[in-house]
């Protein structure tokens, strides 16, 4: 049982390590958090629904096509309404994308109303019975995919000459400037990379759950928390909060009480803001008057 | 009289004219708009007067809301002293969502830890549910303030808006006096502020916790409103719309406030037909205001005469 919980929370934790990863991308390349993001996946999952259903493309190649397209609304999104207010106030990134996030939800209602949706199976498989366990073709799909995506985001970023832009575009954006890196297209595309990422969550997401408009916010809470656990702005951190998470909502809902599967990710950042804000690999930060 | 202050003459004559030229549902409208005016006030305090990203309004509506049904139900209290209950509580509410911000959790934990804080009591509502009826609702029985029973929209509309006059005038009075100044000047330069030798963590606790009251007295006219309290009334999506308020009007101005509270409940009403229109619309309008005109509605008032602009001090 205990195992089971386990393999479960852990095939769960890994959609939440991918939310959570794709939001500190943007946050690690922006300094923006981004509220609306859970809308953002949603989008994602609902762009292969509607390439599948109503345009009849085969899974795969939709999904590609559905990260291609939030790839390019991340661009669009930097461009045309982060950009511009730019010089405002920092609390005016957290409003504009809350609001994006917002007006996504209600397109996405307004389309498909109150109806919820089933999506496409990705494999007809059978489930894997190791002893008492059970392993469901999904599951392991997820974390496969979870896997390969975080070991080519790691290798990128820290091996590659785009990695070290990247950081160092977020140490001093001034300084990036100076050096000739291109900053605009920079925030562009780390958008763009974040919200595919969402994307890509959203499209593992939407086979074990229903696909509905609000399939946002419970995700986008899911990634707060895990960012939170695992240290803002860490992206290791994030990964290991996800899979935390994933993990302790199993433990919570098996062994306490299954009401408590919905409430674990808000008991999760109150804890760890009370007792520790800067999460398990974030850093202590100092303000210097 | 400041110029801007004989906008209160207008007081009187809307309370005299507006019922009479109304049907039912206008009218419920326009009670809905006085208790929203009082959610944006108390939360544009927070958010616009004291600068802190802290999401916990729905959590004090809800508070406040559920304090004014539960005592109205189980305990038989009259609508007047569950006011008050509803007051007091939302203001304990605040007052423990300004211990996280004293604690110097800021920006985005703070909005974070907030937001946790009503989804945390949103739960509470929903299973609680031998208390609060979980998602059935809560129904209330009829209120009267005091001897007047509030069985239709008038009487609703002339209770709501003497509450509202008071509370605005009130939470006005507040930011004129010292308090206010410092409340301002802890958003505009904290430690600044602190080196002046004023208690800025008392001034933190202060401004929450008037955010929590006049927020809590806005949850229980929304009860005494609906007639029926929900859980889902106080969740994420509400949040946005109280901040869409805030923004649209103007952050950190009290006209702003208002003018926001009034757009926002009348637009969204009209487009209540259509599913997902109105959040849709929603989220346009804050774009755009966010894009084209940062500082609110107020700022296009302000052009036209500067005595809408915010005042600090009294004359």
């Amino acid at each position: 049982m205990f195992l089971q919980l386990t393999l479960s929370g852990l095939a769960q934790g890994a959609i939440y390590a991918l939310i959570a990863l794709s939001m500190t991308v943007v946050y690690r390349a922006t300094t923006i958090v981004n509220f609306g993001h859970g809308d953002f996946v949603m989008a994602g999952a609902f762009a292969v629904y509607v390439l599948v259903i109503y345009l009849g493309l085969p899974y795969v190649p939709a999904a590609i096509l559905a990260v291609g397209i939030l790839f390019i609304m991340g661009v669009g999104v930097s461009r045309g309404f982060i950009d511009p207010i730019k010089s405002g106030p920092h609390i005016g990134f957290a409003m504009m994308s809350i609001s994006l996030g917002y007006v996504l939800r209600g397109g996405a209602r307004t389309l498909w109303g109150r109806e919820v949706f089933p999506m496409p199976q990705v494999f007809d498989m059978e489930p894997i019975f190791l002893g008492d366990l059970v392993v469901t073709g999904d599951a392991l799909f997820i974390c496969a995919i979870v896997a390969i995506l975080l070991t080519v985001f790691f290798l990128i970023f820290y091996r590659t000459t785009i990695g070290t832009v990247i950081q160092a575009v977020y140490q001093s954006e001034r300084g990036a400037t100076l050096i000739g890196v291109n900053v605009r297209a920079f925030h562009e595309s780390m958008w763009g990379a974040g919200l595919a990422m969402g994307a890509m969550g959203g499209i593992l997401i939407a086979p074990i759950s229903l696909l509905h408009p609000d399939l946002g916010a419970s995700f986008l809470i899911r990634g707060f928390a895990a960012m939170t656990l695992g240290g803002f702005g860490s992206l290791g951190g994030a990964v290991v909060g996800g899979l935390l998470l994933g993990v302790a909502e199993q433990y919570f809902g098996a062994y306490i009480n299954t009401a408590l599967i919905d409430i674990t990710a808000y008991l999760v950042i109150v804890a760890v803001l009370v007792a520790r804000p800067a999460g398990l690999f974030g850093k202590t930060v100092t303000v210097r008057m | 009289m400041s110029r801007l202050q004989r906008i209160y003459y207008l007081i009187p004559v809307v309370a005299l004219v507006i019922p009479f030229m109304a049907n039912e549902y206008l009218l419920w409208v326009v009670n809905a708009m006085l208790v929203y005016i009082l959610v944006t006030v108390g939360f544009n305090l927070v958010i616009g007067n004291l600068g802190q990203l802290a999401f916990a309004n729905t959590a004090f509506f809800g508070i406040g809301a559920y304090t004014a049904a539960i005592l109205m139900v189980y305990a038989g209290i009259p609508y007047v002293l569950a006011i008050v209950a509803s007051a007091v509580a939302g203001g304990v509410a605040g007052f423990l969502a300004s211990v996280t911000a004293l604690r110097g959790i800021r920006l985005y934990y703070l909005a974070i830890i907030t937001l946790a804080f009503g989804e945390l009591m949103r739960w509470v509502y929903l299973h609680g549910d031998k208390v609060t009826r979980g998602s059935d609702g809560l129904q209330i029985p009829q209120p009267s303030f005091f001897w007047i029973p509030l069985d239709s929209e008038m009487p609703k509309f002339y209770v709501f808006l003497l509450l509202t006059v008071l509370v605005v005038k009130a939470t006005s009075n507040l930011m004129r006096s010292r308090i206010g100044r410092a409340i301002v000047s802890i958003r505009d330069n904290e430690a600044s502020t602190a080196s002046l030798g004023i208690h800025t963590a008392r001034y933190i606790v202060v401004a929450f916790v008037w955010s929590g009251s006049v927020v809590g007295i806005a949850g229980a006219m929304f009860a005494a409103l609906i007639e029926r309290v929900f859980p889902e009334s106080f969740g994420l999506t509400e949040i946005i719309v109280h901040f869409g308020m805030v923004l649209v009007g103007g952050t950190g101005s009290i006209v702003g406030s208002v003018l926001g509270a009034i757009t926002l409940t009348a637009l969204p009403e009209y487009f209540r037909q259509f599913p997902g229109m109105d959040e849709l619309l929603f989220g346009v309008i804050i774009v755009l205001v966010l894009l084209f005109l940062p500082k609110g509605l107020v700022s296009l008032l302000c052009r036209i005469s500067p005595a809408f602009n915010e005042r600090y001090y009294r004359e």
